[in-house]
This record gives structure tokens, sequence and C-alpha cells, in this order.
């Protein structure tokens, strides 16, 4: 047990939640597209993970910018041509949040400490 | 420019070339070149355009469907390793093992993403063109869509509707209405006969049993609602683009399964009967028979007993 006031406990993780807000519209963006739009077109991509799922992971563990960036690379290699495979998002080195069951990006620090 | 709209681009610009081209084709044969007619046989025109052109992509994938029967031993014993087993991470160790498979093979016949996403600009720059047009703004596109034409396609209407219009924003036009609901009602159809002729007709036995295939049922039931939510917001010119894509598929759904059917299928039997009917039926496992990979010769040690003339003759005939 550490012995960190409480306020500055929650004002730390405030203030990562504020930094987290991006990726975290962007989570709910692509959950909702795999949920609607996805579907419409059934099982196409020559990956595994499949483009969409990839782009949410990278965006998760990599912010918005470099996500998305990332999956835009990913859709690119998808073409007729590609031999497919298992294509997983590299691990961040130093993993420093956690993620809710749905899918969203929170501090790690909450609960826990 | 924004960085979206710099990729999207070149696509833009052959969208209306061809868009543009069709229409002055038309106007040349003598149509009015401000009637909706005209601009919806453009329409028309760019999606025959478009889907000839995926036709290439579309005969690769179904060949590398093909010689998927090449690996269904392997793809069997993967399934069987995780039969019953529903949780999450057992499905996500199928999923991994059946990639890694086709890859090794070479057999992967999932059509690819990007041409998906290629599509998707061509639909937005129709829809941009004619929302504008809708908002009155002043304007062309990117190419060749100049104003003037920009202007007649937005303003242009088919029978009285305007191609700009939408179901929520019908301008309290009837016909407006008449023409969303029923263009609605015919891509429900036309994408609930494609998906269900592939389904019920056209997967094997081995298909059938996989929990893709559940799925995919599932589906069948909610595209009729998304078509019926995202009819309400597309103007009726983006609607026959889609409608015409629809009937295009549907088509050649139907003609790769009468005439290439996959094998194992009920579809392939059927077009076996049909073959034997009119006594045409060759015997051989499909198109790409030859390029099957035979690995199971027995080979015995076994000396073969030679046979005397004459019984060869009464045993044979086969050779």
């Amino acid at each position: 047990m550490t012995t960190v006031p409480v306020s500055a406990v929650s004002w730390k993780y405030a203030l990562i939640s504020v930094f987290l807000v991006p990726r975290n519209v962007a989570v709910v963006v692509l959950r909702a597209y795999r949920a609607v739009i996805s579907p419409l077109y059934g099982d196409v991509c020559r990956y595994y993970p499949s483009c969409s799922s990839y782009t949410l992971q990278a965006i998760q563990h990599r912010g918005l910018s470099v996500g998305a960036g990332l999956g835009i690379l990913r859709i690119a290699r998808c073409h007729p041509w590609a031999a497919g495979g298992v294509d997983d998002v590299k691990p961040a080195k130093n993993p420093r949040y956690a993620l809710t069951p749905f899918g969203f990006v929170v501090p790690r620090s909450h609960g826990k400490g | 420019m924004d960085l979206l709209g710099t990729i999207l681009w070149p696509i833009k610009w052959v969208v209306e070339l061809i868009l543009v081209a069709f229409h002055y084709v038309w106007t040349w044969v003598g149509l009015n070149p401000n009637d909706g007619l005209t601009w919806v046989l453009s329409i028309v025109g760019l999606v025959l355009v478009i889907r000839a052109a995926l036709i290439p992509i579309f005969v690769k994938q179904i060949k590398s469907q093909r010689k998927m029967l090449e690996v269904a031993p392997q793809l069997k014993k993967i399934q069987d390793k995780y039969k019953g087993k529903k949780d999450q991470f057992s499905r996500e160790a199928m999923s991994r093992e059946t990639m890694e498979l086709y890859k090794r093979t070479g057999t992967n016949p999932l059509s690819s993403c990007l041409p998906l996403l290629l599509q998707m600009p061509i639909f937005f720059s129709l829809f941009s063109v004619l929302n504008d047009a809708q908002h009155e703004k002043a304007g062309g596109g990117v190419g060749l869509l100049n104003e003037t034409l920009a202007k007649s396609f937005g303003e242009s209407d088919l029978f009285g509707a305007p191609l700009k219009a939408t179901l929520a924003n019908n301008e309290g036009s009837v016909l407006v209405i008449v023409f969303a609901v029923s263009m609605i009602a015919l891509m429900t159809a036309s994408q609930f006969i494609t998906q269900l002729q592939i389904m019920s007709k056209n997967q094997s036995p081995e298909a059938k049993n996989s929990p893709m295939f559940k799925q995919q049922r599932i589906l069948l039931y909610i595209l009729p609602i998304v078509f019926v939510f995202s009819g309400v917001a597309f103007p009726l010119g983006v609607m026959f683009y889609w409608l015409t894509s629809n009937f295009w598929t549907m088509g050649q759904q139907f003609l790769v399964i009468r005439n290439m059917p996959t094998p194992g299928s009920e579809a392939a039997k059927a077009r076996e009967a049909r073959l034997a009917k009119r006594g045409k039926l060759v015997i051989k496992d499909g198109p790409l028979s030859d390029e099957t990979v035979v690995d199971e010769v027995p080979k015995t040690t076994q000396r073969q007993q030679p046979v005397g003339k004459n019984r060869a003759k009464k045993q044979g005939g086969s050779k």
C-alpha cells in the first residue's frame, strides 16, 4: 500500500483519462462499425485479426494517430494478391493502460493503485 | 485539401471521368442532357464499368476457393481439434491456425479488404455531388464534372422525382417516396436472394458446419434493416448506384453458382444432374481438377500379376 493522498491519485487518473479521450472515441466508432457495417460484407479479410480488429487494437495500444496510421498500412496490405495469415499488432513495450471488457482504454492505476 | 481528400482524389477523378463519358454518350445518342433518365443511365454505366473491372478479382477468389479442396483434410483436422469448444480463446486459436494454413498453402479464399474500401469513394463522390446540389452549393467535382454538369446532375429529375431527394427530405413529392420505398424493397430483395443462394446452394457440407456459416445466417436477417435505415438518408441518385450494383452481384452470383459451383455443394449436384440429362456429363471433379494435388496413391511392394493376352482383353477396354 502506498500512502499517496487520494486527491493526488484521482487527479492523475482524471488527467490520464482526458489524454485517453481521443482513442476511446475511436474505440466507440470502430465498435459501432464492427457491429453494424462489417457484418454487411461477411468475412473478407485475408488476415487474422481482421483489418478492423487490427486497427482497433492498434488504436488502443498506440493512440489514435499512430494506430490509425498502422490501420491504413494494414488495409493497404490486404489486397487480393496478399498471402494473408496471422498479422498481430506489435504489443507496446511497457503497457501503461488497461482495457475494459468493452474495449475502452483506462489508466492502470484505477482501483488497485 | 485534407489527408482523406488527397487519398480519394484520384478515385473521384476516375469516377467523374466515367460518369461524364457516359453522360456524353447518352446525350450524343439523343437523350436530353438535363433529364434525370440520362443521369440515371450514366450511373448505371458507371456501375457496369466498375463491376466489370472487378471481375478478374472475383475470378481469382473463386479459383482459390476451389483450391481449398486440396487443404480440406488439413482444415478438417483443425475443425475437429476445436470441435465443441465455443469459448472465445478456442475460437481465436482456431481462426489463427486456419489463417496460417491458408498462408502456408497459398489457398486464401477470402477476398481482401482494399477493393471494398476502394468502392467507398465512388459511393461517396456520387453522394457528395448530389448532396451539394441539394444544399445549393456551387462548384463541380475534382475533374471532368464541371460546375455546369454538376448543376445539371443535381437539378435533374426522373419522371418528376428529383435525383437529389431523399426519403427523409422528399420535398413533399409522393413520387420520391414511391421511388425510394420501392428501391429499398428491391435492394433488400436482391441482397437477400444473393445471400440465400450462396448459403443454401453453394456451400460444401464442411462449410455448413462451421461457426461462420451460422453467423452468416443471422446476418441475412439483419441486412434488410440496415438497408431501410440507409435508404432513408441517401439521395435517389445514390440509391440507383447501389441498386444496380446489387443486381449485378445477384446475376454474377447466379451465373457462378450455375456454371462453376463449389464441388460437393447442392448446386454442384444440380449441375451434374442437368448435364447428365443432356448426356454431356464428363466425369471429372471440377474445372480445376488437374491442379488438385493427389498425394494418396497407395504404393505397394506387391508385384502386379501378369495377365494373359485374352484375359487382359476381357478385363480391359478401359485402357
